[in-house]
């Protein structure tokens, strides 16, 4: 039971419950094991639970135009699909297949909804949760928002201001957009930066008809005259010294 | 017989000075005999980067251009000079055969030998007898920038040339004139060097490459900018102060290039 408290923390939806809520919701939840190849469920099907992997690996597809398989992402041991189902009853966005053997815990909608019937501080608790994450959210918004302005101006000045842990941060979806934008900027940053090396590479042209005019300025005088003369003598003569 | 190297740039800035007393001062520690004429008439500045000042300077180039001494009076030995100047860098030529041939720094004596001239035959003389008289394997001119008299004097005259060039339009346009002016004046031995370059903004191969094609010349060594050296402004030998600073390696390979000339 314990592990399974564990792994309903990592859910989203269910950080900050405490663990004797967690443990009710745990008894609600039922195991159910998927051969390699097995659909969770199908794009379109009703979404009326919440799945927590335990065991195996899952990888979330859609089909393109031509009807070829796209995975859009893989999910492992410990992580929640299909959250967002326990309340808004959508049809699901993509399918869900095993890619091994796997296993996972599945919360029905309904024993969900009989929790919360029997706990209303519950209901509370996710109210919270969810709102605290919608602020989270925003505020990561903003700050693309700033960030997308400012590179589009070219200044790319706020990227060492950042803590790489937090540009790199994967613990949330946000904090992934944010991480992916950040990976963007650089990406555009550094093929800035080549073709700005291009463009020096480019410069080194001389201008041949200049060249030859001061040239010909230079050594048109009496004194360059006798200067090519001058050294040709004193060259002979170091050579004769040496 | 000595070699003359003339160091040359087409524009002011280039960093001429700090590179003719790091690159003379790397050679003379390789055990050579190296003499600095500093032939930048008008706007003296070598001597600083050697510990000399106004109340240090006895005679200098000018005195000898007036004919009032031999050129050899006017060497001041930077080697036995330099447990007594207080430079970190400075110091580590003590013993060594290096000596300097300053311009004045009068400004009575600038302005005499800009309104009067001089005789460039008796420079030629000078720098002659200097290499014989004391038994010099290098003499490094540093000249003033541009190509005037004295310039293309110290080009003719010169056994090796080293252009200093900054990777920008301007120089890139009047390095082409000066390696002409070298070629039309039988220089054998041409030598690039490129200082000032932006880390990381050139790919440095590249540069290399494209600067060795333009002017059919070897580039020697492509030395970074050095906010450090302007930092030092001129109190000490920046190559014998820190010699692991990428700017002091590069220079090394200068140093390299000019000892390998036959």
């Amino acid at each position: 039971m314990n592990s399974e408290i564990t792994r309903l923390k990592k859910a989203f939806l269910f950080q900050g419950l405490p663990d004797e809520v967690l443990e009710a919701l745990a008894q609600k939840m039922t195991h159910q094991k998927l051969d390699k190849n097995r659909p969770l469920f199908h794009r379109g099907d009703q979404g009326d639970a919440l799945y927590i992997i335990e065991e195996g690996k899952f990888k979330i597809v859609r089909e393109d135009e031509q009807g070829n398989e796209v995975v859009l992402n893989h999910c492992g041991p410990g992580e929640a699909i299909g959250e967002m189902s326990l309340f808004d009853q959508e049809p699901r966005s993509a399918s869900v297949i095993a890619v091994i053997d796997s296993e996972v815990l599945e919360l029905k909608r309904d024993a969900f909804f009989e929790l919360l019937d029997q706990r209303p501080d519950v209901s509370l608790v996710l109210l919270q949760s969810l709102s605290s994450r919608l602020r989270f959210a925003s505020t990561y918004i903003q700050k693309a928002i700033v960030w997308s302005k400012k590179s589009a101006e070219g200044d790319y000045s706020f990227m060492d201001q950042i803590q790489p842990e937090q540009a790199e941060s994967d613990e949330d979806k946000a904090g992934q957009m944010l991480s992916a934008f950040f990976h963007m900027v650089k990406g555009v940053k550094e093929r800035e930066e080549n073709l700005k090396e291009q463009v020096h590479k480019l410069t080194l042209v001389i201008d041949e008809a200049r060249r030859k005019q001061e040239f010909e300025e230079l050594t048109s005088t009496e004194f360059y005259a006798n200067l090519k003369l001058q050294a040709q003598k004193i060259r002979e003569q170091r050579k004769d010294k040496s | 017989m000595g070699k003359i190297v003339s160091i040359h740039s087409f524009r002011g800035g280039t960093g001429k000075s700090n590179t003719t007393a790091n690159l003379s001062a790397q050679i003379a520690m390789k055990g050579k005999r190296v003499g600095v004429v500093d032939t930048d008439i008008q706007s003296p500045g070598i001597h600083v980067l050697f510990g000399l000042d106004e109340t240090t300077m006895g005679r200098t180039l000018n005195d000898f251009l007036h004919g009032l001494c031999e050129i050899q009076d006017v060497a001041f030995a930077v080697g036995e000079h330099a447990s007594q100047n207080g430079a970190v860098g400075r110091r580590l030529l003590a013993g060594y055969n290096l000596w300097l041939i300053p311009s004045s720094i009068r400004g009575r004596e600038i302005s005499r030998v800009i309104r009067e001239g001089y005789d460039v035959n008796r420079l030629n003389e000078g720098l002659q007898n200097l290499i014989t008289e004391m038994k010099l394997d290098y003499l490094f001119i540093d000249t003033h920038p541009g190509l005037n008299e004295e310039t293309l004097l110290s080009i003719a005259i010169s056994d090796i040339l080293l252009i200093i060039l900054r990777p920008d339009e301007q120089d890139f346009q009047g390095t082409a004139v000066t390696v002409d002016i070298a070629r039309s004046l039988d220089v054998t031995n041409l030598l690039l060097m490129v200082n000032k370059a932006v880390p990381k903004t050139y790919h440095y191969e590249e540069l290399k490459n494209m600067v060795e094609k333009a002017y059919q010349a070897p580039l020697t060594g492509i030395l970074p900018l050095n906010f450090e050296l302007a930092d030092n402004a001129s109190k000490d030998l920046f190559s014998l102060r820190f010699p692991d600073h990428p700017w002091s390696k590069e220079l090394r390979k200068v140093a390299a290039a000019i000892l390998e000339v036959q």
